[in-house]
């Protein structure tokens, strides 16, 4: 009785998320190519060939390091801005509020392929808007996307700006529950702004901070559409992602070591989630 | 309820085993055939009826209709539905329907994809109703999969040199460069004239190899032999990747992928040169371009004067229930005249020879020019996995251009790379 209560769940759950990722996971062990897609059972089994080449392979740590450092830099400047403009929203700014809260949201709910276009044309060497508001001071831009010293960098900021209004919102909800009585308790102790925000603001919100890491790390690690639209990975894969790389690999028709990657992208995800929750945790 | 999950546990890897242990390849004798591509029996078109379904994409998709109701007008017993499919889609959905066995009837299908559905088994091999001399050699070949035709081309385009001849003029070139030397020293002039750059050539980047292999055809390169082994490494590659950097080190070309559009550069005379294909005819016009102030000219010629040939091919699916009246169409789309129709129509050129002697193609000079290096061009081989190893040439050239790779490090790279992708057969 309590089976058939859950069988329709189990049953959806088996032939849309469990059947597909147990088949991704054994395709991952065998050489499938597109060329054997008419006859996907006469392929080998070659056990962890393809997770040793993936690993081996001199992109794919490029792909790694890109991404790591996407995450790295790009999961704490987006937080620190998100909550900065949340910080500000509740307290500084008074006029114009709603004005502020569409105008950092909005990007969170256009179309990032959209923004992707946008922003290639705004970083463009030679025709870009910021390269000719810098030629107004005389200065000679550089390529933002062309330049390999520049690309990764161009795309963390443009990622930064297009995120922050999502955290904003969930960092502003995580404020509001902080009860304002703490605030004047502790002014009255005479603890000034910093110490409030040191002392007060961040324990209390460690459960938010918490999320708004982990759902924008597992965003980050799978960049895909800024770099697909704006630099196709390069100049000289300087902006190669991990899931483009993996993109590549699945449009060559190489399934077998496209399903490898995907397994490698996934335990990365798991792994860096783990380390936030430790990072994150409150103490008991 | 554990004994259950047990239960339930030991069924899936029983299912699973099952599953493996009717996995394995058959082995399969693969050599390279030589000598001209087999075809297969001729089939009778003439009492071809039924319905057919035909996919084809971009402006082909969208304006294969008039052909399509002039088809039916001749064979008033074949219905011909048309399918427009949109190109960055299109791979994956022929793929698919080859895959399911429910598909079109004939498809356009890109040159480079040929290897990847002849070894699907997914496309049938051509009749003997169509003749290869009929068809431009570089063309025929992109059909031809371990020795045999699968398919005919449709319609083809290939590179040429477009060079601005009042900047030449100015720096002191009157003729169209002949070779290597001649289309260094035409650059140069064009940028003493003024130009900002003397030629635009790709640093890399998807599709740089369709600029760069016509350098490597020219200076003797083979991509395989005819062992189907690759044969990118040597004297050639090394001559003719050299020559392209030599463009970067001197100057003569952006060392970096604008983003202003070329043709806008080369109608104001930014850009004095640049390589492509047909289309770029009608595109340098409407950007401003004074007709009397550029031209077309042949590729250089070192020991060949080599060009890329490429277009679309167009295919029979092996799962299609009407080949009769399939072939019938295909048929008809390589005829002479109806190529001629087609050309008016989405201004595609013909893959049949003799269509190119129309007063339409012959009586324009810029055309004729397209069409003399058409007998001179070349394709990449037709194997399953060339958009890889296209890739892998693609991140060589911008090392070597963009990045501290030498030449002679690059050709061995390229070789290795291609080595380890084989041929996926």
């Amino acid at each position: 009785m309590a089976w058939s209560f859950a069988l329709p769940f189990l049953l959806l759950f088996t032939v849309f998320m469990a059947g597909p990722i147990m088949v991704a996971l054994v395709t991952s062990f065998t050489d499938l190519r597109v060329t054997d897609i008419r006859n996907p059972l006469s392929v080998d089994f070659v056990g962890l060939e393809n997770y040793l080449a993936v690993l081996g392979d001199a992109r794919f740590q490029k792909a790694a390091a890109n991404t790591a450092v996407f995450v790295l830099v790009g999961v704490p400047l987006t937080m620190a801005l998100g909550l900065a403009a949340a910080v500000g929203l509740n307290q500084g700014i008074v006029r114009f509020r709603t004005f502020f809260r569409v105008g950092f949201y909005l990007p969170v709910v256009t179309s990032i392929v959209a923004i992707a276009v946008v922003w290639r044309l705004l970083l463009g060497t030679e025709a870009g808007l910021i390269n000719g508001i810098l030629a107004g001071f005389g200065i000679d831009g550089p390529g933002w996307l062309t330049d390999e010293r520049y690309a990764l960098w161009s795309i963390i900021a443009m990622a930064a700006w297009r995120n922050l209004g999502f955290l904003m919102v969930i960092f502003l909800a995580g404020l509001q529950t902080i009860p304002g009585d703490l605030y004047e308790a502790a002014e009255v102790d005479g603890a000034n702004l910093w110490q409030r925000f040191k002392g007060i603001t961040l324990p209390l919100m460690r459960p938010t901070l918490l999320f708004g890491a982990v759902i924008t790390g597992i965003g980050y690690v799978q960049f895909f559409e800024e770099v697909f639209v704006m630099t196709e990975g390069g100049p000289l894969n300087a902006t190669l992602s991990l899931a483009l790389y993996a993109y590549d690999q699945f449009s060559f028709g190489n399934y077998g070591y496209t399903a490898a990657i995907a397994f490698i992208l996934f335990l990365a995800i798991a792994m860096l989630t783990v380390v936030q929750f430790r990072l994150f945790r409150t103490e008991a | 309820m554990r004994n259950r999950r047990r239960t339930g546990a030991v069924l899936l890897s029983v299912a699973l085993a099952l599953a493996l242990a009717a996995c394995g390849r058959a082995d399969e004798g693969s050599g390279a055939a030589s000598g001209p591509a087999s075809q297969a029996a001729e089939i009778d078109t003439s009492s071809a009826s039924g319905e057919i379904s035909v996919w084809a994409m971009g402006t082909e998709g969208d304006n294969l209709g008039v052909l399509a109701d002039a088809f039916m007008a001749d064979h008033p017993d074949v219905t011909v539905e048309v399918t427009a499919v949109p190109w960055d889609a299109a791979h994956d959905r022929i793929v698919n329907a080859i895959a399911g066995g429910e598909g079109p009837d004939v498809t356009m299908i890109g040159t480079t994809w040929m290897g990847e559905f002849a070894q699907l088994e997914g496309i049938d091999p051509t009749p003997s109703n169509f003749d290869p001399s009929q068809f431009f050699e570089g063309a025929w070949d992109t059909t031809v999969v371990d020795g045999t035709s699968y398919g005919v081309p449709w319609y083809v385009e290939t590179r040429l040199l477009y060079y601005r001849t009042d900047l030449a003029e100015e720096g002191g070139v009157t003729e169209p460069p002949a070779t290597w030397d001649d289309l260094k020293a035409m650059a140069k002039g064009v940028q003493d004239a003024g130009a900002e750059y003397g030629i635009n050539l790709q640093p890399g980047g998807t599709g740089s190899w369709q600029t760069f292999m016509p350098f490597f055809w020219q200076a003797g390169g083979e991509i395989m032999d005819a062992d189907a082994t690759f044969t990118l490494d040597g004297e050639p590659c090394v001559e003719a990747l050299t020559f392209y950097d030599s463009f970067f080190e001197e100057g003569l070309t952006a060392p970096a992928a604008g983003d202003v559009p070329l043709e806008g550069q080369f109608a104001n005379g930014d850009v004095g040169s640049f390589i492509s294909g047909p289309w770029m005819i009608g595109i340098v016009t409407d950007a401003g371009a004074a007709p009397e102030t550029w031209t077309v000219a042949h590729q250089p010629t070192e020991e060949a004067g080599t060009s890329f040939v490429g277009g679309s091919n167009l295919g029979v699916l092996a799962d299609s229930d009407n080949k009769q009246a399939a072939w019938a169409f295909v048929e008809y789309l390589s005829d002479p005249e109806v190529q001629i129709t087609w050309y008016e129509t989405v201004k595609d050129l013909p893959s049949v020879q003799s269509a190119w002697d129309n007063e339409a193609l012959a009586g324009d000079e810029l055309l004729s020019a397209f069409g003399d290096q058409l007998s001179d061009a070349k394709a990449p081989p037709a194997i399953a996995t060339w958009e890889e190893v296209a890739a892998e040439i693609d991140a060589v050239i911008e090392q070597v251009t963009v990045g501290d790779m030498t030449p002679e490090d690059g050709c061995p790279a390229m070789q290795e790379a291609a080595d380890g992708i084989g041929t996926g057969a």
